[in-house]
């Protein structure tokens, strides 16, 4: 597995496939059995380690320490010095919009602004790898967006990312390649764009605006129906198939309000993939 | 670039120092020393050795009596106030009203107390008598003033004791002090750290840690601080300690100056040995009610030593306590009560200080290295079997 320096890499797979023990492993958490772990083709060093900015999924941090002050404490404890650490802090409780709450407990603060505080402990290092182990998880909408706009800033700092999620779906507008693992192994690996297109499914969803869908029956037989019911047909064909082809024989049920045709998001291309493994 | 452990350490002792738990705690343990003091000061005014002697004397004899009186008083730690007066009326009203505890007439040969005989007060005077009628004879007998002195104060004799026994109060109480103020620090601190290192795990902070600190380096600054914090705490306690005394007008016997730095050193490796205990036991458990069962075998063999201290320490000489005294976990609680008690050789004391040192040393490079992987390992606990035997099974 490759993260390239200066991107964002999303890092999926469902619960219990070693997302989290790889990403323990880079940050010297936990020993590695077999296998080697290098930054810019180097081993990585206590030293190394310095430059890379950690949030694990457990958050943690002191519960009664000021958050200023834990910004400081890990800050110096990645090595930065006084001066640089104060800075950086207060830089980036300015950027969280935290820096009126400064000085209040971190157990004051609502969950929305501990998550931001977690971040910045991550960042307050200006690291040049940051390890983010399910950064959306627990966070509202407005909150993953943010988080997803920040991110993608520090990329363009030149900051490398690796995230891990088990939402598959939630990361490809951030990350434009990923990383799929399950049960230890990689399942797939690439651009988001390419492995979708890669498979060789499509999905059809059209909304029917009268006529009963559910008698509907699919003209070919490679055509697979995923659902049917309340107007909306699901369909799953050959990626070869043609458009106006599929549109015209969901036509025939009725008038069309609404119709796509795409490439199968991350998660089914995956439950594809791992089925095929199985099998 | 400052060291991890360092930066851990001071954390530590700025977030504990600045609680008000802390400061309010350190205060009243403070205030409740000095009050003490002032207690003893005010209630033990009377019970001071000091007593108000009334002499009746119409001679100038009586002048002599009362120098005797004085300086007798004076070499047996005990302060004698003498009165002087013309008439015997005069003096029986004062002792009447309690002016003074007991009057004698020289003249009469008489002494007068108004209800109890204070027996030490009683020999005093005896003794201050025979001195004075001695002298007189003396004089009479026409010996010069010299030779009347080397008869009454001849140079005293050279005492040895070839094998004393150890029955010593004061220093035996320092000693229980001591031994009761180290096993309340320790197992406060101690406490501390436990909770400390159980805190770090229940909140997941730990993996951050762990990120940029290595886990020997995180025990050791935590250990390092919180024990700055508890000699902080200690010397408070011990300076309140040293007013009291002042105030209550009680001598300060000199076995403190012993037991001081015996305590205090004593107290940092009780204090190292220990907490590097409690730090492992809290890196067993992910939750804090799991804690004080992990630390179990730690607080019964602490309360062990704690409880010997009172049964077979009360024999500061005898085998048991000099052998339980070398030993290292029962050494700090034990050995400051011998050296205060001068039951301890230099020998026993050095031999139980490298012994500890060496516990100690071999005890934080054993836990540095179960730290590691216990500190990560969440959910059930570790045993204490599992933590030293299995090494590798708790990486999971």
């Amino acid at each position: 597995m490759v993260v390239p320096t200066g991107q964002i890499v999303g890092f999926l797979g469902p619960n219990g496939s070693g997302k989290t023990t790889t990403m323990r492993s880079i940050m010297g958490l936990v020993a590695i059995d077999r296998g080697f772990i290098t930054w810019r083709g180097e081993p990585i060093t206590d030293h190394i380690r310095h430059t890379f900015g950690y949030m694990p999924a457990e958050r943690g941090m002191y519960p009664k320490m000021r958050v200023r002050e834990q910004l400081v404490y890990f800050a110096r404890l990645a090595g930065s010095d006084r001066d640089r650490a104060d800075a950086a802090a207060d830089r980036w409780l300015e950027r969280m919009g935290l820096t009126d709450r400064a000085n209040d407990e971190l157990q004051a603060l609502s969950s929305g602004n501990q998550q931001r505080v977690q971040l910045a402990i991550a960042l307050v290092h200006d690291p040049e790898l940051l390890i983010l182990d399910e950064p959306f998880s627990g966070l509202d909408p407005v909150a993953v967006e943010m988080m997803k706009a920040l991110l993608v800033e520090e990329v363009e700092r030149g900051v490398t990312v690796l995230l891990s999620s088990h939402q598959l779906d939630l990361v490809s507008d951030v990350c434009p390649d990923v990383v799929i693992v399950s049960q230890g192994r990689i399942v797939l690996e690439g651009a988001v764009h390419d492995i979708r297109n890669r498979s060789p499914k499509r999905y059809v969803t059209a909304t029917v605006g009268a006529g009963d869908v559910a008698a509907f029956e699919t003209p070919v037989s490679s055509w697979d129906v995923v659902t049917r019911a309340d107007g909306v047909l699901r369909l799953s064909v050959p990626s070869s198939c043609e458009v106006r082809e599929v549109f015209d024989a969901v036509s025939a049920i009725g008038p069309i309000v609404e119709f796509a045709f795409a490439a199968p998001e991350l998660s089914e291309v995956f439950i594809e993939s791992v089925g095929q493994g199985e099998s | 670039m400052t060291s991890p452990s360092l930066l851990v350490a001071r954390r530590e002792v700025i977030q504990r120092v600045r609680r008000r738990s802390f400061l309010i705690f350190t205060a009243l343990v403070a205030i409740v020393v000095i009050a003490g003091g002032v207690l003893a000061a005010v209630i033990g005014d009377d019970s001071t050795t000091s007593y108000d002697v009334g002499v009746v004397s119409a001679e100038s004899s009586g002048d002599e009596f009362v120098s005797i009186l004085t300086n007798i008083g004076t070499a047996t730690g005990i302060t004698i106030d003498t009165t002087v007066f013309d008439s015997s009326d005069a003096a029986a009203a004062a002792l009447k009203d309690g002016d003074i505890d007991v009057l004698v007439d020289v003249g009469e040969r008489t002494d007068t107390w108004q209800r109890d005989i204070d027996g030490q007060l009683a020999s005093l005077i005896d003794t201050g008598w025979q001195a004075w009628s001695a002298a007189g004879a003396a004089r009479d007998a026409g010996l010069t003033d010299d030779q009347i002195v080397a008869i009454l104060a001849p140079d005293p004799l050279s005492t040895t004791v070839v094998d004393p026994s150890v029955d010593d109060l004061a220093g035996m109480l320092i000693g229980f002090v001591s031994a009761a103020l180290l096993f309340i620090s320790i197992a406060t601190f101690g406490g501390y750290v436990l909770t400390g290192v159980v805190e770090e795990k229940s909140t997941g902070v730990i993996e951050v840690l762990l990120s940029h600190v290595r886990a020997d380096q995180l025990m050791a600054g935590k250990v390092f601080g919180i024990g700055v914090v508890a000699l902080l705490q200690f010397s408070v306690t011990v300076l309140a300690g040293l007013i009291s005394l002042r105030i209550s007008g009680i001598d300060v016997p000199s076995e403190i100056w012993i037991g001081l730095p015996a305590t205090i050193g004593w107290f940092i490796g009780g204090f190292l040995l220990y907490s590097t205990l409690f730090a492992l036991a809290g890196s067993f458990v992910s939750r804090m009610e799991d804690a004080q069962g992990a630390a179990a075998p730690i607080t019964s063999a602490f309360t062990v030593a704690y409880v010997l201290v009172f049964t077979v320490g009360s024999d500061p000489g005898s085998v048991a306590t000099r052998v339980l005294s070398i030993i290292p976990p029962f050494a700090p609680l034990l050995m400051p009560l011998r050296m205060v008690t001068g039951a301890a050789s230099i020998l026993e004391i050095v031999v139980a200080a490298v012994l500890l040192a060496l516990t100690v040393v071999a005890m934080i490079r054993l836990a540095g290295s179960v730290y590691a992987r216990t500190l990560l390992h969440r959910g059930s606990r570790v045993t204490w079997r599992d933590a030293l035997r299995r090494p590798k099974s708790l990486a999971d």
